[in-house]
């Protein structure tokens, strides 16, 4: 068989926050690409919702190909989500969701975000809104699909914090007897 | 530029060499030393992507790999905590493996031909996971040492030159904390219990303490790869400096705990730096060769698992079959 198609993946950590590129999954569609991504990229908390859109729906272009002259394919128009790279800071995402224009093709899409959001941004991502897939919004789904892996607090490195500090300071935190 | 994009987009990996001018590579090395990140789209030497590829597709493949030792004890956990805890380590493994095929697949390599490269035994993978698990003080150990060693590795390429690759180093190393502090935990815990459970520790840190050691890498002398990844700002400190970071670290928290490191040569220099014996390194090549530890199950256990889920693969085709026709339709 070839493999299933490449779903990039955007994750909001939390209410107010902006959805973030965090990589990449293969799915056969846009429910099994959410699926997978919960798998891949939501086992720690800090999750409300998920993006999913095919690489190959999705316009990208870096400041590199920008300064030599190089375009985007043509495309509909419609609304695009932009999605940037704006340092090279180390970080575990590529880029924020800056915002959300309408334009009548994926060229005037990038020539409007970079009067919108600054023109020295690293890597451009836009994505057509009709490429978007999302998790549900609602309370239930919300709880249903992020809370489980918020509980599992043994995840978290500083549920062992006291261990990191120092060996000794251990020793006499757990002399008693816990031995598990 | 676009010479390299077509030759990435057309063909698996590289077909055609495209031309690379003095200029291009220049002012590829210029941006390397401001501390710039090269992009997928960004100009890139032929070299600098083929050895990408091979080493984060080796990576890729060593979690994926590395889920097998471990995951063997699942089942006997001594405690619910302890089989949460595993259960997540190894699912977290799984997840690194996935980040890590995708920053290869941003350089042109595809998923598929990655898999069957690890499936038919022509890539390599981390030598570290054909060592057996015996007890399960070894879990403990395998955390506290290896994924100690791995971190320290992984710190140093999360600074490294390619986007991708960094982003995916940067999001193990704050998952694997989590794996490196509850083997710690585990061990100490041991290393002050019962006699038994102090053997067992014991017993796990002579096995494992040389095969941490030797997961870092070749001395520098015989690094054959290291020349051009450091060139290019992808291995940032060299094998041994990163083996002087681990020893620095662990030897002290090992003593700390009670335990007794199997290296009569082990002391301290004049620097403070911890310094090993000398390592054996014909087993070291043995195992990855294959001609020592478990290279054969590990893999046979990777086909097995890929086996049992044809039918997973198939259902979905004949789902994605299914969508297009009545798209069609």
């Amino acid at each position: 068989m070839s493999e299933l198609p490449r779903w990039e993946v955007f994750k909001q950590d939390g209410p107010g926050k902006v959805h973030q590129a965090v990589g990449s999954v293969h799915a056969g569609d846009g429910q099994h690409a959410l699926f997978t991504a919960r798998s891949v990229f939501a086992r720690r908390p800090a999750a409300v919702s998920l993006w999913v859109a095919r690489a190959d729906h999705i316009f990208a272009l870096t400041k590199q190909e920008l300064d030599a002259g190089k375009g985007l394919s043509e495309g509909n128009g419609g609304t695009f989500y932009i999605f940037g790279k704006k340092t090279n800071r180390r970080s575990m995402t590529l880029g924020d969701h800056l915002g959300t224009l309408e334009a009548s093709n994926p060229q005037a899409a990038l020539e409007a975000a970079r009067t919108q959001y600054g023109d020295d941004l690293l890597v451009w991502w836009l994505v057509p809104d009709s490429a978007l897939v999302r998790s549900t919004d609602s309370a239930e789904t919300v709880e249903s699909w992020f809370a489980p892996a918020k509980d599992k607090t043994y995840k978290q490195q500083s549920s062992y914090g006291v261990v990191g500090q120092h060996a000794s300071a251990h020793k006499k935190a757990v002399r008693g007897g816990d031995h598990d | 530029m676009t010479q390299i994009q077509n030759a990435s987009a057309s063909a698996p990996v590289l077909a055609a060499l495209p031309v690379e001018t003095p200029e291009q590579l220049e002012a590829f090395e210029a941006r390397i030393a401001a501390g710039e990140k090269i992009e997928p789209g960004d100009w890139m030497p032929a070299e600098y992507r083929r050895q990408l590829i091979r080493m984060i597709s080796q990576h890729a493949h060593s979690e994926v790999v590395g889920m097998l030792p471990e995951g063997e004890w699942i089942r006997f956990a001594p405690s619910l905590k302890r089989k949460l805890i595993l259960m997540a380590k190894v699912q977290d493994e799984a997840g690194h493996g996935q980040y890590l095929y995708h920053a290869a697949e941003t350089l042109g390599a595809t998923r598929e031909e990655m898999v069957d490269a690890l499936l038919s035994g022509k890539a390599k993978y981390s030598s570290i996971f054909n060592y057996p698990t015996h007890s399960w003080a070894d879990v403990g150990m395998i955390g506290w040492l290896v994924d100690g060693a791995a971190i320290k590795n992984q710190t140093m390429l999360a600074g490294c030159s390619y986007g991708p690759y960094s982003r995916a180093m940067v999001r193990i190393c704050s998952e694997e904390t989590f794996h490196h502090k509850q083997g710690k935990e585990m061990i100490v815990l041991y290393a002050q219990g019962t006699p038994k459970q102090r053997e067992m520790a014991q017993d796990a840190l002579n096995r494992w303490w040389w095969p941490s050691l030797m997961m870092l890498g070749p001395h520098d002398a015989d690094s054959p790869n290291s020349g051009v990844l450091s060139r290019w700002g992808v291995k940032l400190k060299s094998n041994d400096e990163v083996r002087q970071e681990y020893m620095n670290e662990h030897v002290p928290e090992l003593l700390e705990a009670g335990l007794t490191i199997p290296d009569s040569d082990l002391h301290q220099d004049e620097q403070g730096n911890w310094r090993h014996g000398a390592i054996d390194w014909t087993e070291f090549w043995a195992v990855v060769k294959g001609e020592r530890g478990l290279n054969k199950e590990r893999l046979g256990a990777r086909q097995q698992a890929h086996t049992d889920g044809a039918w997973v693969r198939d259902a979905l085709d004949a789902y994605a079959v299914r969508e297009s026709g009545a798209t069609r339709a």
